[in-house]
Formats: structure tokens, sequence, C-alpha cells
């Protein structure tokens, strides 16, 4: 009697690559590239973009503010302010740097830490999350692109201090 | 070095920000992108593979050549979008290009997404260079697919690299259990 076949474990799937002879041309083989000048062009649409972040961003710090509010106001509510929270800082720490505000989302990265599901919910946990939404606020009303130089530095320390602080107190 | 022309690329846009989405847009326009079409969330983007599928013409285009979808959506976000192209019987092609865009950057995260698999991570906030060099990859450096009991997706060892760890991988193309299907 013939020996059963091994029943089949893993499969392979290898296709010709269809992707490359479209965008290369048929039978190209090697590498490609997309022109310079459209990179450029790309490039230079993203910074006409970034022109307006600062106004679009706005929304969603009002929006921080807001809810910061509503942690004030409504304490026993706060851990839902907190995922509202959450949620807005996830979206801006993942923007901030793509238009040249690389502290909105340093901020914004710490902002989205400081509310996970298991934050303490103390005045003193509210509180360094306003320390928060106004180092956010302050990086684009003034504009401080990039590192931010000196007055950079000067705001992330101050975030640190008011972590500092009200930890030290919670 | 050839210069690539994407004139005859379609790519399906996902993403729920509106300013991030109109960034991306444009950026994939001037690289030349000959079609793109913008969902909000994944479950728009499902709507639209299976328009693709059974009726090409009202979609206004006959394929989908890669997916960029950012992760965090609602209601249905990037993974949910993935997990269902590669394996819902209904996918158009299970085999699709497909990039997660996120602002998680958690190895966790990123393992989490290449079990499900994706080709390519693009963390955000990303560059224009970072865009344009995962587009890149997904056409000079294809990789076979794998499928199987718990993994389908595209090959998970980008590089033939030697590791420290028990070699896995004891079955080869010619073990009687593996099949190669080539296209």
């Amino acid at each position: 009697m013939a020996e059963a076949k091994p029943k089949i474990r893993v499969r392979f799937y290898r296709f010709q690559n269809r992707l490359k002879e479209r965008a290369g041309g048929a039978g190209h083989k090697g590498t490609g590239e997309i022109p310079a000048e459209i990179l450029a062009k790309a490039q230079a649409a993203l910074e006409e973009m970034a022109e307006d972040y600062p106004d679009w961003v706005m929304r969603l710090i009002k929006e921080l503010t807001e809810q910061h509010r509503r942690c004030v106001d409504t304490p026993e509510r706060r851990r839902a302010f907190f995922e509202q929270i959450h949620a807005i800082a996830h979206d801006m720490k993942g923007q901030g740097g793509t238009f040249g505000y690389p502290l909105v989302s340093a901020f914004a990265e710490s902002l989205y830490d400081f509310t996970h599901g298991r934050a303490s919910l103390t005045d003193n946990h509210v509180e360094i999350i306003k320390a928060h939404v106004d180092g956010i606020r302050v990086v684009i009303t003034q504009r401080i692109s990039g590192d931010g130089g000196e007055a950079g530095q000067a705001l992330l320390a101050g975030l640190q201090e008011a972590i500092r602080k009200y930890k030290s107190k919670a | 070095m050839v210069e690539y022309n994407l004139d005859r690329f379609c790519i399906l846009l996902v993403e729920d920000s509106a300013f991030i989405r109109s960034l991306l847009l444009n950026t994939l326009q001037l690289m030349g992108v000959g079609i793109v079409k913008t969902c909000d969330d994944g479950a728009q983007a499902i709507d639209f593979l299976k328009l693709v599928q059974n009726d090409p013409m009202k979609a206004g285009v006959q394929q989908v050549d890669i997916i960029i979808s950012n992760w965090s959506m609602s209601p249905v976000d990037g993974m949910m979008l993935l997990r269902w192209v590669r394996r819902h019987k209904e996918s158009p092609d299970r085999f699709i290009p497909f990039v997660m865009i996120s602002g998680y950057s958690e190895p966790e995260r990123v393992h989490e997404a290449r079990e499900m698999g994706i080709n390519e991570f693009l963390t955000k906030p990303f560059t224009m260079a970072a865009v344009y060099q995962k587009v890149l990859s997904i056409i000079d450096r294809p990789r076979q697919f794998v499928h199987t009991a718990n993994y389908f997706g595209p090959d998970r060892r980008r590089q033939a690299v030697p590791h420290k760890g028990a070699e896995r991988r004891v079955l080869t193309d010619k073990s009687p259990e593996v099949e190669v299907v080539r296209g």
C-alpha cells in the first residue's frame, strides 16, 4: 500500500513582482527611485501644510482644556475624561513631529503616559495634566518649532518640575 | 537606477484625521501615484474593497495595489482591517501590501502588527522620506508569503541573518510538508 502523503504544513507563495514591472517598465529587475524633483515638491507641500498646523491643532488644545475643566468640575467622572484626553494625546503625539513641532509630540507623549487606564485620579494628578496642556498651548501660540532652543528646553524643564512637584504631593 | 513611474498605481489610504489624510493624499499624488482612494476608517475601507471586487466600474479602479492605513481609528481600526484583508473569505486580495501607520511605537505593538501580516510599519510622526522609503520597499523588496497553522502574511524574516536561538524553521522547499506556490 502506498504511504500516505504527509499533510501540507507550510505554504510559500512566491509571485512575480508585478508592481516593480509596472513602476519600472517590463523586464525591470534592479531597484528604482522616485525622481528627486517630485520628492522636493512633496516636501514643499508638507511645509505649506505645516503652516496651517498650529491653527488646526488649536482645536485639539481647546478640547484638552475643556476635558481638564471637566476633571476639575466633576471629579467623580475623571476616568472617562482621562480616556478622552488619552485619545487626543495619542493623535497629537503622532502629528506634531511631522509638521515641525516635535515638542508637541514630546508633551503629548508624556500626557498620553499620564492618562492610561490605571492612572491616579487625584487632584494632584489633574494638575500634572494641566501642566502638559499649558505647555502644548505655549509651544503652539509661540510657534516654538524644532527643539525650540532655550525656550523649548525651559518648557520641558518646567514640565518636569511640575510633574516632580505634584507627584511628591500625590 | 531607474526612475519609477507610479502613474498606474492605485493606493487605498485609510486615515481618520482629516489633516493627516490630506497630507498623505497630497504627498502620494505628488509622488506620482495615479489613483489614491481615501477612507475615514476600516469599515469604509472594507466596503470599498468589496466594491472593487464586485463592481470595479463603480469603484473607479480595477484593483488596489497598496493599502496604507492608520491603526487607531473608530469604529473599525487598522488592525481589524488588516485581519479582514489577510483572512476574510470576501477579501479581494489576501496578498495585498499593507503599510500600517501608527503613533504606537511600543515594541509589543509593532510585534502585534507584524504577527497579523503587515508589510511595513510607519511610525508617527513620520517624515516624507519615510513614506517614500516604505513605498519603495514594497516595490523593490517584496517578500514571499508564508501560510502556516498560525500565521498568514509576508515572510517575517527579511534577511538571512544568523540568530542565537534554536532554528525553528526545520522544513525546506523540498520537505514533503511544504508546498511552494508560484504565480
